[in-house]
């Protein structure tokens, strides 16, 4: 099983969004959430802090979830970082661009708890093969 | 020195004087600068009075491509104007572009009453969950207590103690209840907000049918039949209406089989 102490960080543009993701994983036995508006304040966090998880929106201004994903596979201290996304971007596109630049997830909303908590049990089977 | 010899009038002298070079001044200097000018306005002003083009006309006087690119404009404009007006466009068009800031003021009210009404649900289930789980644990501990009872682990003063508690726990289900009532009251109010929400975007839907109805038909008198071309951007937000359109899923389960035939 997953070690709930992991420390998430989530990042998206709306607060809203923000707190509701944080009350799921918090729902699903995670309580070490931070998190951050965009991806620029994300890379930041990252790099200043012990993260285990990350999970980011798309479509945000100054640094998108996408280039933001590029940016921690790039990057030799974070690449092994799972990284989710929850967007509302649903073409196949979007789907195919983010698997490839090595996404770990990806949920398009909206989304349920249910879907979040399988999606992240998916990763942490993959994390621990 | 002239005005003051009239004024004196007294002498006839140097008033005929004066009266001859005010003569001659008029009959010579005046004419000669100030007739052409009227000469070559004239047509114009003739023209533009009759609802002709008066740049052409006067763009005789230019070199031949400047004049001839001048006339051509001079020929769109009024074409455009008058074809605008005919058709009712330049008051339409108008209340368009009028329409656009009270259309952006709109959006930016239901931007803001949206983000108030999720943040007042968010702090109602942030207030009631803490209760529900307090409940929840609460009813556990008891729970393993009476069972204990029921297998006969419990010593008569530990029953006492649980009797005491269980009744006491009675209190604390009704106030939490309570609680949590108020705050799903609350979470049903938050919702409030569709109302007026909903009445503002039905009209921003009419402006914005409008104004493509003028748009469309505006494009369709003047411009030259071109290709539409589809934006190729990978941030479009939400898609409003999947129909027809096999670039995008519609669902979870279609995210998860794309990917597996990704190998992922």
């Amino acid at each position: 099983m997953s070690d709930k102490n992991m420390k998430f960080l989530v990042v998206d543009d709306f607060s809203t969004m923000r707190r509701i993701v944080r009350n799921l994983l918090k729902e699903l036995g995670f309580s070490n959430v931070d998190e951050a508006e965009d991806g620029v304040v994300a890379l930041h966090k990252l790099k200043n802090g012990q993260f285990d998880f990350v999970v980011t929106d798309w479509n945000m201004p100054n640094m998108s979830g996408i280039e933001l994903l590029k940016a921690i596979r790039g990057d030799a201290s974070l690449k092994h970082l799972p990284v989710m996304m929850i967007t509302a971007e649903a073409k196949k596109e979007n789907i195919i661009e983010a698997a490839t630049a090595g996404a770990s997830g990806y949920i398009v909303k909206p989304f349920t708890a249910a879907t979040l908590d399988e999606k992240l049990n998916k990763i942490f089977q993959n994390m621990n093969k | 020195m002239s005005n003051a010899t009239l004024e004196s009038g007294d002498s006839d002298e140097l008033e005929a004087l004066f009266d001859s070079i005010v003569q001659a001044n008029q009959g010579s200097a005046a004419p000669a600068a100030a007739q052409p000018v009227a000469e070559a306005i004239a047509p114009a002003v003739a023209a533009m009075a009759a609802g002709e083009t008066g740049i052409a006309i006067s763009a005789d006087d230019l070199p031949e491509p400047a004049s001839s690119m001048f006339s051509k404009i001079g020929h769109l404009t009024r074409k455009l104007h008058d074809t605008l007006r005919e058709l009712g466009y330049d008051k339409s068009l108008e209340e368009a572009a009028a329409a656009i800031p009270d259309a952006r003021e709109r959006l930016a009210y239901i931007s803001t009453l949206m983000e108030q009404a999720a943040e007042r649900a968010l702090n109602a289930v942030d207030a009631a969950m803490p209760l529900q789980d307090k409940l929840q644990s609460n009813t556990e501990e008891l729970a393993n207590r009476w069972q204990q009872l029921f297998d006969k682990k419990l010593t008569v003063d530990e029953f006492k103690t649980l009797v005491t508690d269980t009744r006491s726990y009675f209190g604390t289900v009704q106030g939490a209840s309570k609680d949590t009532s108020a705050q799903l009251l609350e979470i049903m109010m938050a919702q409030d907000f569709q109302d007026l929400t909903g009445q503002v975007i039905k009209k921003i839907v009419t402006m914005a049918k409008d104004m493509e109805g003028h748009l469309l038909s505006f494009l369709v008198e003047f411009a030259s039949p071109g290709k539409r071309v589809e934006s190729n951007s990978l941030m479009n937000g939400p898609v409003i209406s999947a129909e027809g359109r096999s670039d995008v899923v519609t669902s979870q389960e279609q995210v998860d089989d794309l990917l597996e035939s990704l190998g992922f």
